[in-house]
Formats: structure tokens, C-alpha cells, sequence
């Protein structure tokens, strides 16, 4: 599973989301207004977000290998560790972009990470952008593994 | 698909989410393949085993807006001189320039975004050792050509997307009556441009399913002025609906299409053929995962699948010519796909061949094995 994700997951020299965009994505998913602070757990970056002095969550930005472009998209989980929403800032590609569509987003609100999140089964395919599909849900799951671990560690709080 | 870079293999979750990052260039290379054994009734048919098809895709990113990809095919495992099959072709070849969601620009050698099989065309994403003969004789898979065109997404969250391309035309002399307009393809070989020609496609998706429209429309008459005059002499004009559905451990999808050729008797007359003047048919698949029942765990697959096509390359005629009603095509596949992982594939299949006339109608058994990645 870890050596599949690595494969997938690109590195340091990822692109990353444009601000203005992923400013966007935090205020349409915690809604606006909210205190982001920039948190740092080994190499990656966690945005804390916070509304009149209590946490209401944490996002992350990563990026996954899809057919031959990365694909950039933010995971958010609220204060108990659910996932909020999955959001796709950056899609590069010219097939597959149906991931970004909020129907096949939404499949993931609500999940934890002791869920399972299996394409095909919890997440629904979509006809043409597989490659897509499975890359980004491995990406979340993983991504909700790290948050939800970090937050219960009190590495992040 | 792997990356071709030295950190490439590293896990690194966004860096700096705050800021923009340079992009690199980056080559990747994948590829897909199949092989088949094919095994049909009747005396003197032994059966085959074939390396139908090994594909190499090679793209390259150059920057954040700008992309090569390509596909490079050699059919029948090997090709020689004076020996039959055996066919190395480039499949695709283009440049994407990346405007944003909505709009990428793209030229070079395109598929035409017709039906499902002709643009998703790996061999684990459909059922069935062989594609099917609808994808063969109706829509002539694979169907690419140079052109210009442009993709994207229709924004709102609508769940729409589109393709549309001004490419180099058919040639209504390689047209005949039971393949269809298929050799008349030129697949981007010192194609003539003489008949430039539009095609494009819609689509609608939510989860597990996908919905789509096709058209193309375009002369073929090249230079033959007995056959027709002007860019679009000799026009043919297609029109095609698909739909993908997946829930569960259930799946299907179908698709139909219409081809009209409305100057078939100027083509017939010019090239001794008869050419059917309205080509016309469709197929219709389910399936259904065996292995949920048996072990609704696994993420494997044990699709059992049934498909029936019917579909006629002389659905009309013009005058003049006589039907043939063995054309009148209704091929019937049952069969099994192993799917270890979503990208390999083991396949195997029985096919019912018949036709309206009663001629020469088969059965065949096939084996197959698929990969992509």
C-alpha cells in the first residue's frame, strides 16, 4: 500500500495550488471567515482552521499521479475527524476530470479513517476517468490517515 | 504509469500549499496490450493465438499548460514484407495547450471521439477477448486523424464535457459493403485534406454513469469529381449515442450509431463497390460481478457478461444494388473477465455469429489476457 502510494504520489517539486484558489476551497468548505494558521508535520503542511478561538478542523494540499499529470486536491476533516470534503484544485489532464464534479466529491463526506474507501464498493467508478478515480481515492484515504493520525497524536491541535 | 524523475518515488505531501512552485518538465511512460487465442468452429480453422495488439504511451509535460502524449502500436506481434497482418501505426500523437478547465487546445493525430471503444480502448475497460464488431465495421475503431481541436469541461458543475475537431476527411474509395466507411480511414498516413472534417462529442457524467453524444460530418469525395465537388462532396454524416452504467456489483452500456452516406451510388459507381447508402446498428452489454456474491470483500473482479450486437453496413442501399442480407449482422458474446486488479484482465469468451441471410454464420471460442498502465 505504501510503495503503491509512493509510486503514485509525486514530490517535492510538485506544483501547487494557486492561492487565490485554494483560499477559494477553504472558505467554501468551512465557510467564510474562518482563521487558517499554517501548521508543519515533518515535511508537509496542515492548515489549522479556526473560528472565534475553537478549532473546526484541518486541511492539507497534496498532490497524485494520475494518467501522466498531477492532480492537486485538498483534503478537509472537521474537529472530530471527519472528512469534511475533498475539493480538486488543479486538474491537468485532459480526460478525467469528472473526479472534480461535486457528485463524485461528495461520496466522501462523512468518512473516517477507520472507513473503508475502496472504489467500486464505497466510491462509486466513473466510466473514462478511472485512472482518475483510483488515484485520487487512494490519495484521500491516505491523506485522512495522516490527518486523523497527526490530530489523535496531538502533533496537530 | 510511472514518472521519470530521480525524486519521483518520494512521498511528499504538499510542500508549500501557500505558494506556486515552478513546474517541471516530466516524461512518463505506459502502455497497454492484449493477447489473444481465438478458437472457431468448422473445418480448416484451427485455432490462433495472436499478440493482437502492444502499445507504448509516451507523454511528456513541458510545463504547466503544455503536453505531448502519444501512442505507439504494433499489431500481430511482428511485421514483415509479403507476410499478411502485422501493422505498426501511430494511434495518437498531439499537443495539449491547457488554457484552463474549461478549454485545452489540442493538435496533431487525434481519435475521434466516437462512441466508448474508440477513445477508451484498453483492453481491461471493456468485456469480450476481441472489441466488438460494431467497433470494427460501424464505428471504425481505432479512428483517429490529423486535426485541430479543443476539450474541456463546461463549468457550473454541470457535469458536461465536450471534444470538438476539424480533421482530415474519409475517402469514400476505400468504403465498402461490410466494413462500412472503415478502410476509408487515413489515419493521418500523407492524408489528403482535401475534405476536411468536423467531429465532435457530449457528455454528461455523475457517478457510474456517463452518457454521451457523437457526431461527424464531413465529404470524402478527395479528389474524384465523379463522386462529388466541392469540401464536402460526398458527405458522410454520423450520429451516435452511448451510455456507461455501473452500480454495484452490476454493469453495463450501450451504444448505437448512424451512418448516412448520401452519395453511396456515385461512390459505387466509381469504385465498383456497394457501399450501403445508410450503415446503421448497435449493442447492448450487462454484467455482473460474481465475485460479490461469492466474496463480497474482495476487491476483485469476476465479471459474467453477456453482449448482443445487431448492426447492418447496408441498412439501406442506394439503387442498384441488392442487399446482402448476410450483412444484417446479430453476434451474441458470453463470457467471463478476471480482473486481479483494475488493470489487468483475463478474459474469456463464446461468440454466436449469425446474420440474416444464414451464411456462413460461426461460433468461436476466445481467450484473452489484457494489461494497462
Amino acid at each position: 500500500m505504501s510503495i503503491a502510494l509512493a509510486l503514485l504520489l509525486l514530490a517535492a517539486q510538485s506544483p501547487a495550488a494557486p492561492p487565490a484558489k485554494l483560499a477559494a476551497s477553504i472558505a467554501r468548505v468551512f465557510g467564510a471567515g474562518a482563521r487558517v494558521d499554517t501548521l508543519r508535520v515533518d515535511t508537509t503542511r496542515v492548515l489549522r482552521v479556526s473560528r472565534a478561538d475553537s478549532l473546526i478542523g484541518f486541511a492539507a494540499v497534496g498532490n497524485v499521479l494520475g494518467k501522466d499529470q498531477p492532480i492537486t486536491f485538498l483534503v478537509a476533516v472537521d474537529a472530530m475527524d471527519r472528512l469534511k470534503d475533498v475539493d480538486i484544485l488543479v486538474y491537468r489532464e485532459p480526460y478525467g476530470g469528472e473526479v472534480a464534479y461535486e457528485p463524485w466529491r461528495r461520496q466522501f463526506r462523512g468518512k473516517r479513517a477507520s472507513d473503508s474507501l475502496r472504489v467500486g464498493k464505497e466510491i462509486r467508478s466513473i466510466s473514462g476517468a478511472t485512472i482518475s478515480v483510483h488515484a485520487v481515492t487512494l490519495a484521500v484515504r491516505q491523506m485522512l490517515a495522516d490527518l486523523t493520525a497527526w490530530h489523535q497524536s496531538e502533533a496537530i491541535r | 504509469m510511472r514518472t521519470l524523475l530521480g525524486l519521483g518515488f518520494l512521498v511528499l505531501i504538499a510542500p508549500c500549499p501557500l505558494q506556486l512552485l515552478a513546474a517541471q518538465e516530466r516524461t512518463t511512460v505506459g502502455g497497454y496490450g492484449e493477447v489473444h487465442y481465438t478458437n472457431p468452429t468448422g473445418p480448416k480453422s484451427p485455432p490462433v493465438v495472436n499478440l493482437a495488439r502492444f502499445v507504448v504511451y509516451l507523454a511528456h509535460s513541458f510545463d504547466d499548460g503544455l503536453a505531448f502524449r502519444s501512442e505507439l502500436e504494433v499489431e500481430d506481434a511482428k511485421v514483415e514484407g509479403g507476410q499478411a497482418g502485422g501493422e505498426v501505426a501511430v494511434e495518437q500523437a498531439y499537443l495539449d495547450y491547457r488554457l484552463g478547465d474549461w478549454i485545452t487546445l489540442r493538435t496533431g493525430l487525434v481519435l475521434a471521439p466516437v462512441g466508448i471503444i474508440n477513445e477508451t480502448h484498453e483492453p481491461p475497460t471493456f468485456n469480450g477477448v476481441d472489441r466488438p464488431g460494431f467497433d470494427h465495421d460501424v464505428i471504425p475503431t481505432t479512428w483517429r486523424d490529423i486535426g485541430i481541436g479543443a476539450v474541456g469541461t463546461i463549468p457550473g458543475g454541470s457535469g458536461l464535457a465536450y471534444r470538438v475537431y476539424l480533421v482530415n476527411g474519409l475517402r469514400a474509395q476505400g468504403f465498402s459493403a461490410g466494413e462500412g466507411i472503415r478502410e476509408g480511414r487515413q489515419e493521418g498516413r500523407q492524408a489528403s485534406f482535401a475534405n476536411p472534417s468536423l467531429t465532435g462529442r457530449l457528455e454528461w457524467a455523475r457517478p457510474g454513469v456517463k452518457i454521451g453524444g457523437s457526431f461527424w460530418y464531413g465529404g470524402t469525395a478527395d479528389t474524384n469529381a465523379a463522386v462529388g465537388t466541392g469540401s464536402f462532396g460526398a458527405p458522410v454524416a454520423l450520429l451516435s449515442a452511448d451510455a456507461r452504467y455501473e452500480s454495484g456489483p452490476f454493469t453495463a452500456r450501450a451504444v448505437v450509431a448512424n451512418i448516412s452516406v448520401s452519395d453511396a451510388r456515385a461512390i459505387n459507381a466509381a469504385y465498383g463497390q456497394s457501399v450501403g447508402s445508410r450503415i446503421a446498428g448497435g449493442y447492448i452489454e450487462g454484467a455482473y460481478n460474481l465475485l460479490r456474491l461469492v466474496a463480497p470483500a474482495s476487491s476483485q473482479k469476476l465479471n459474467a457478461f453477456l453482449r448482443h450486437e445487431r448492426y447492418d453496413t447496408q441498412a439501406s442501399v442506394p439503387a442498384g444494388v441488392t442487399r446482402d442480407r448476410s450483412l444484417a449482422r446479430r453476434i451474441t458474446t458470453f463470457g467471463v473477465t478476471y480482473k486481479p486488479t483494475w488493470n489487468t484482465a483475463f478474459k474469456g469468451d463464446y461468440q454466436l455469429l449469425r446474420n440474416a441471410a444464414g451464411a456462413g454464420e460461426l461460433e468461436v471460442l476466445s481467450l484473452g489476457v489484457g494489461y494497462q498502465f
